[in-house]
Formats: C-alpha cells, sequence, structure tokens
C-alpha cells in the first residue's frame, strides 16, 4: 500500500502540495492586501492549474499511486493525512482548476464594481482549496473534512451580497440541506469504520480491497474484523447516498439549489453546476463498490425521478437563472441514474461533459445578466433583469455570446458534434442494457429518461429562442424608445472564458470520431471493457436525435416566430410545474412551519414558565429581604439608637446641670436642700 | 413688746433676701452683699435664741465669732472678685464658667 516514493513521486507529492496550497494562501493573501485581491486569486488558481496538468500527465494512464502519514491513532486502528491518485483524482483536479481559472477571469468584470471584491475573490480561493482538497483526500474521514468546508465556502458565497433578504434566507436553506446529507455522510463513515477499522479509500475500495473481501451468507455482512446483520450493508450504502444527494442536489434534498442562485452569477456558475453539486456524484463513484443491488435500484430511482422532476419544473420558470439550475438537477440525476445502473464510467464522462457546458450556460446567462444590469443603473429602469420575458432578439447585439450559449445548449440537449452527444448517449444506451437485462418493470427508467432528453432539448431551446431570437421586448414593455437601449457585446475579460469553455464543448475534444463513444480518449481510460457493440449503440442515438431535432423545430416556431403558443397557461398543469410541485410549500407547511411552531413554543415556555419561576422566586426573595431589612431597620436598629439616644438625652440634660456657673449651682443645692427637707416633713 | 417671732420673721425675711441677691445678681460684689445679709440673718437669729442662756451668753459669743468669719470670708472674696477681674476684665460670677462639664 505505501508506495516507495522516488524522486519523480516526490515531485507528485510536492505538486500536489502547491496545488493545494496556492489557493489556501491566496484566501489569507486577498484579505490582506485588498487591492490585489484578484491578482493573487488568479495567480493562484493558475499555479494550481499548471499543477494539475503536470499531474494529469504522470498519472493518468499509469497506477494508483498513494501517500499517507499516520494522524491520529487509536487503539485498533489510526486515522492517516493523505493523497490519493488516480484517473478520477487527476481528472477531476484538471476539471476543477480549468473551471476555476476560467471563472475567475470572468469575475474580475462581473464583480469589478462591488465593494467587497477581495472578499470575493478571498471566498472562492477558499472554495477552490476545498474542493481541491476534497479530491485529492486518501481516507473517508478527511473527505468528510472538506465536503463540510466546501459546503461552508458555498453557504459563504451564496449569501455573498448578504444585504439581500432572499441571498440570506437562501444560503441558510443550502446550509440546512446539506447538513441534514451530512448526518448521512457522517453514519456511513462510522458504519464504515466498525466493520472495517479502516477509512483509507484505497485500502477498502482498491484493488484487493476490503470491500470485495466481505460478503454477505445467511443474512450476515463478514468482513475480516466484523460480523453484523447484511441490513447494515445497505444502510451503509444509502447513508452515503443521503450525502451525495443533499450536495448534488437530489430529490427530496433538492430545494436548496434553485435558491442558491441568488449568490453572484459566476459562483452559481462554478459551484452550483460545474464543482461542488458534482462531489456528490465524485463521492459515489469513489465508493461505488460498497453499494449492492437494493442500494443501485433505490439510487437510480432517485436519480431518474430527479432528472425527470427537475426538466419538468425548468419548462415553465421564467428566470432565465431558475431554468439552468433545474437543468442541473435534472442532469445530475442522469448522473446518479448512471451510478445506479453501474456504469460510473459514463457518469465521470458526463460530470466533465457537464462541468463544461453548463458552466458555459452559467457565464453567458451571467453576461447577460450584466449587461442588463448595466442598461438598468444608466436609465434609471425598474425591471428584473433574469427574466426571460424582458429579453429577446438579443442575437444581433451581442452574438458571441449567443453562439457561444447555443453551443452549450446543443451540448446539453446532446445533439450531434457536441461533448453532450457522446456523455449523455452513453447513459442512454447503459440505462436501455440495464433495462433488457432487468426486463419487465425496470423498462420504465428508459422510457422516462427518454422522455426527460427531449424535455431537455425543449427547455434549453426555450430559453435560447426566447432570449436571443425574435424581438427585444424589453422596450415594449416598458413603453419606451426602441433606439434608447443599447445592449453591448461583452468585453474581454467575459468574452474569452466563455470562448474557451465553447471549444470544450465540441465532440472533438474527447473523441476525433464524433459518433463513436469507444474512440473517446476519457471514456476508455475510465471503463475499458464496457459497452462492446449491441443493438441499442445504434438506435438509442437515432431516436433521440430525430425526436429532439423535431421538438427543436416546434420549439423555434413558438417561441422564435411566435407561430403559436401552446396555451397552457392556465392549466394545472402549468402551475404544478411553474410552482416547482410545490415542493417548497409542502417542506414549508410539513417541515419548516411546525419547526418553527415548535420553536415558538418552546420560547414561550422558556419565557413565560421558565423565566417566570426564575422571576417569581426573585421576586419573592426580593420581598422577603426587603421585609428583613425593614425589620433591621426599624426594630434592631431602632432599639439601638432608641438606647443611644436616651442616653445622649439624659447626658445633654445632666450636662447642663454642671453648666460651671456658680449661681446655678447653688439654686441646685437649694432645691436639693428643699426636697431633703419636704422628704423629712412628710415621713 | 417685741417678741422671739419677730427677730425669727425678720432674720428669715433678712436670708431670704439674701438668697435671691446670691442667686440673682450680675455682680460678684453684690452677691458677696448677699452672703453679708445672709450671714447677718443668722447671726440675728443667735442673738435672738441666746435669751435662753442668759448665764453663759453663749449666743452672743458665736455671734461674735461668726462676725470675725464673715470679716474674713468677706476679705477672701474680695480677693477672688480682684483676682477674677484682672484675668477677665468683668465681675459678672456668670461668665465664670469654665469649669462647665
Amino acid at each position: 500500500m505505501d508506495s516507495i516514493i522516488n524522486i519523480s513521486n516526490q515531485m507528485v507529492l510536492i505538486l500536489a502540495f502547491l496545488l493545494i496550497c496556492a489557493p489556501l494562501i491566496s484566501f489569507f493573501f486577498s484579505l490582506i492586501f485588498k487591492r490585489f485581491a484578484s491578482l493573487i486569486a488568479i495567480t493562484a488558481i493558475s499555479i494550481s492549474f499548471i499543477a494539475a496538468i503536470i499531474l494529469f500527465i504522470k498519472v493518468w494512464f499509469s497506477k494508483t499511486l498513494h501517500f499517507s502519514i499516520p494522524w491520529i491513532a487509536f487503539n485498533n486502528f489510526d486515522i492517516r493525512l493523505g493523497f490519493l491518485f488516480n484517473d478520477l483524482t487527476v481528472l477531476m483536479l484538471l476539471l476543477i482548476t480549468l473551471i476555476a481559472l476560467l471563472v475567475h477571469i470572468y469575475s474580475v468584470e462581473y464583480i469589478r464594481k462591488d465593494k467587497l471584491k477581495p472578499r470575493y475573490f478571498a471566498y472562492l480561493s477558499l472554495f477552490c482549496f476545498s474542493m481541491l482538497s476534497l479530491v485529492l483526500a486518501d481516507n473517508l474521514f478527511l473527505i468528510y473534512i472538506f465536503w463540510e468546508l466546501v459546503g461552508f465556502s458555498s453557504y459563504l458565497l451564496i449569501g455573498f451580497w448578504f444585504t439581500k433578504e432572499k441571498a440570506v434566507s437562501a444560503n441558510k436553506k443550502a446550509f440546512i440541506m446539506n447538513r441534514l446529507g451530512d448526518l448521512g455522510f457522517l453514519a456511513g463513515i462510522m458504519i464504515m469504520l466498525s466493520h472495517f477499522h479502516t477509512l483509507d479509500i484505497d485500502a477498502l475500495f482498491g484493488s484487493g480491497n476490503l470491500i470485495a473481501s466481505s460478503f454477505t451468507s445467511n443474512g450476515m455482512w463478514v468482513s475480516p474484523f466484523n460480523m453484523m446483520p447484511d441490513y447494515w450493508l445497505t444502510i451503509a450504502g444509502l447513508c452515503f447516498f443521503a450525502g451525495a444527494a443533499a450536495k448534488s442536489a437530489q430529490f427530496p434534498l433538492h430545494t436548496w439549489l434553485p435558491d442558491a442562485m441568488e449568490g453572484p452569477t459566476a459562483v452559481s456558475s462554478l459551484i452550483h453546476a460545474a464543482t461542488m453539486v458534482a462531489a456528490g456524484v465524485f463521492l459515489l463513484v469513489r465508493i461505488a463498490p460498497l453499494f449492492n443491488e437494493s442500494v443501485l435500484i433505490i439510487i437510480a430511482s432517485i436519480g431518474v425521478f430527479t432528472a425527470f422532476m427537475a426538466a419538468t419544473i425548468a419548462l415553465t420558470q421564467n428566470d432565465i437563472k431558475r431554468v439552468l439550475a433545474f437543468s442541473t438537477i435534472s442532469q445530475l440525476g442522469f448522473m446518479m441514474l448512471a451510478i445506479g445502473v453501474g456504469d460510473e464510467a459514463s457518469a465521470i464522462f458526463h460530470l466533465v461533459t457537464h462541468a463544461f457546458f453548463k458552466c458555459l450556460l452559467f457565464l453567458g446567462a451571467g453576461i447577460i445578466i450584466h449587461e442588463l444590469h448595466h442598461l438598468k443603473e444608466k436609465h434609471q429602469l425598474q425591471f428584473d433583469e433574469q427574466d426571460m420575458t424582458f429579453m429577446g432578439g438579443l442575437f444581433k447585439s451581442m452574438p458571441i455570446t449567443a453562439i457561444v450559449f447555443i453551443i452549450a445548449a446543443m451540448a446539453l440537449s446532446g445533439l450531434p458534434f457536441t461533448s453532450g452527444y457522446l456523455s449523455k448517449d452513453a447513459i442512454l444506451i447503459s440505462v436501455f442494457e440495464w433495462a433488457d437485462v432487468k426486463g419487465g418493470v425496470f423498462w420504465i427508467f428508459p422510457i422516462i429518461v427518454s422522455l426527460t432528453s427531449w424535455l431537455t432539448t425543449f427547455y434549453i431551446f426555450r430559453v435560447v429562442f426566447k432570449v436571443f431570437f425574435g424581438d427585444f421586448r424589453l422596450p415594449q414593455l416598458l413603453e419606451a424608445d426602441h433606439h434608447q437601449f443599447k445592449i453591448h457585446e461583452a468585453n474581454v475579460w467575459l468574452k474569452y472564458p466563455v470562448m474557451v469553455l465553447a471549444v470544450f464543448c465540441v465532440t472533438f475534444v474527447f473523441s476525433f470520431q464524433p459518433f463513436s463513444l469507444e474512440a473517446s480518449w476519457l471514456f476508455n481510460e475510465l471503463a475499458p471493457q464496457q459497452h462492446v457493440g449491441g443493438i441499442y449503440h445504434i438506435l438509442v442515438p437515432i431516436y433521440i436525435n430525430i425526436l429532439s431535432l423535431g421538438l427543436l423545430l416546434i420549439t423555434y416556431l413558438a417561441y422564435a416566430r411566435n407561430k403559436f403558443s401552446f396555451g397552457l397557461e392556465q392549466t394545472w398543469i402549468f402551475k404544478f410545474s411553474y410552482k416547482q410541485w410545490y415542493f417548497n410549500e409542502i417542506y414549508d407547511a410539513a417541515i419548516v412551519k411546525p419547526t418553527l411552531l415548535k420553536a415558538k413554543a418552546y420560547y414561550w415556555f422558556d419565557k413565560n414558565v421558565i423565566d417566570g419561576l426564575v422571576n417569581s422566586s426573585a421576586t419573592a426573595i426580593i420581598h422577603i429581604s426587603s421585609l428583613a431589612n425593614w425589620f433591621d431597620v426599624y426594630i434592631i436598629d431602632g432599639l439601638v439608637n432608641g438606647v443611644a439616644s436616651v442616653v445622649e438625652r439624659l447626658n445633654i440634660w445632666f450636662r447642663n446641670v454642671q453648666n460651671g456657673k456658680v449661681q446655678h449651682y447653688i439654686v441646685w443645692m437649694l432645691l436639693i436642700m428643699i426636697t431633703f427637707f419636704i422628704y423629712l416633713m412628710i415621713f | 413688746m417685741i417678741s422671739l417671732q419677730h427677730f425669727l420673721f425678720i432674720a428669715a425675711v433678712l436670708f431670704c433676701l439674701g438668697i435671691y441677691a446670691v442667686i440673682t445678681r450680675k455682680n460678684a460684689i453684690q452677691v458677696l452683699i448677699g452672703i453679708e445679709l445672709m450671714i447677718n440673718a443668722s447671726i440675728l437669729n443667735l442673738v435672738a435664741f441666746a435669751k435662753y442662756d442668759v448665764i453663759n451668753n453663749n449666743g452672743q459669743l458665736f455671734a461674735l465669732f461668726v462676725i470675725v468669719l464673715a470679716a474674713a470670708s468677706v476679705a477672701v472674696g474680695l480677693v477672688i472678685i480682684l483676682n477674677f477681674f484682672k484675668r477677665v476684665k468683668t465681675i459678672d460670677p456668670n461668665k465664670a464658667n469654665s469649669l462647665r462639664g
């Protein structure tokens, strides 16, 4: 397990340190040297990117490298610190650093006027650090640490515009929902620890691993160290899946992602499309050997349900970022489905291609929002710059943005000659083959997934045609002069990153043969033995794409040319979709409201009963003590003072007798004598 | 006929006048005069009661003693008053109160 460190391996280690430390240092330095924050952050992520390229060349096509040092030693196990390099690691490193670099460059312009620019870049750097460390971590405990850190930095970035009420509640929601999933993750880690006495990924899931050496027999799950009932295997799988579902926004923990769109668009594109949400898929791929048949079926069901649900919601949303958010949820559902049907290679392949085109879609939307925001500020207008009803016909004023957006939309729909064609069809083919093997009721999976695929085409081209074609609706809706509102093309900071991303949406980056999945270098390395021949290889792409093209035409006619409209706006189906299947309302009514009510009740109980008891006992004691005080002052002190004052009176009186005047003395003598005589006379 | 009661009455009146003078006067000389009055009242009493002792005449004898003592005491008293006057430039006995308690 412990690799022999030769010179080049030492280089790998140094590079890995460099890779994760650069963003961490940038996190601190951008907060100190505020004027150079963007420069520092971009430099740091460039260093990480270069390190990632070198690591990729070194590790790709070669064996797994593993470095670790002991950290915390317990009685029968120890937790180690270490790096694990395999194909998946370096691929993710390259993906994250490339996209993060482009987003950093894009952010320079996007966030230029914000007062909190240094903080923004510091948060981005912190996020990159935690995400890269998560990918590099060699055991589940370290992954869990950085998993939390990723969640935290995402919380910071969602709430970046913390003066907006909606942004604050959105980041709270994201944080709480992720905590729910993390609870599952932690429980999973504990099950693994008690069963295998190690958390090391290589030892658990690598070649000749502990998972493979454990088995279930007679209702017991047996490992070299422990024995427990076999339902614990299912529970462990479900626990890890819960963690991944929260991070990757799967049903029922998906509602945080659309709300997270309150953050800056560049953040949405980096975190909520390309990298962070992929962490859930990444985790599941890392621990895939753990899942038994029932867990896989649950993952597949939730994946396909999420994909379908999110796609139907995306059909009717008017907020451009919300459409993309639901599209992200839907695509993550596809990846989960791929894992569920046992095709992790397709899941990762789709993760990579999706990262590029979804990042591009978000950045494109960001450019439009940015320019409209400029217009709004310049003319002092009142409208929502994210609402698609105010857009339209933008192709003429921003052609480059439009072209890259359309390329990304084609990739998302999986049309030929785009990267999405390869990865999405890989998943579809896997699902068809899986259903063919299982048979029966499992044929519902391919049916729903094809339906979802067509819906994807429909909703994304609805966006394209509503935004870039037809007439510019903003002047009409505001009843203003058409020529007054000029939308400009994005400037270089915004333009070049999206153009680079557009290159990665094309098939030829991943495969020289545009229609052959097997020719893709990436897919081949990840899964050399899967997908050999079969009827579905030819049929599935053809029937999916022909129907997609048909839908594209319908969308064009409906939204670009306004030839007809669907007239569904008043029906319950439209409302159901527009209200996002009422999930927010259900959660509010079922969980948030009762929780708040309970909290209020406890508050009332605290305030009135507990505090009341404390306060009333305090008041009682105050009253008793004031009584005691009265007794002290008037009785005890009164007695003492009374004696004293009587003595004092007597003293004054007697003192006056001795006043030094001779005649007075004589009078006294006389009086006493007279008294004496009277006394004698009487008695 | 002058009876014994008349003498006693006069002596009592003299004594009372003397006491009154001693108590009320603001002048030490007058106080001294008051004392003399009282002494004289007692002498009068002694002489008056002497009629019951015609053989030894002890009453008259005592009266002579008292007159001598009174003369001496007046001399002492006057010296005290003089010294007092030297010290505080007054002979008001009320001012002589430095023994006050």
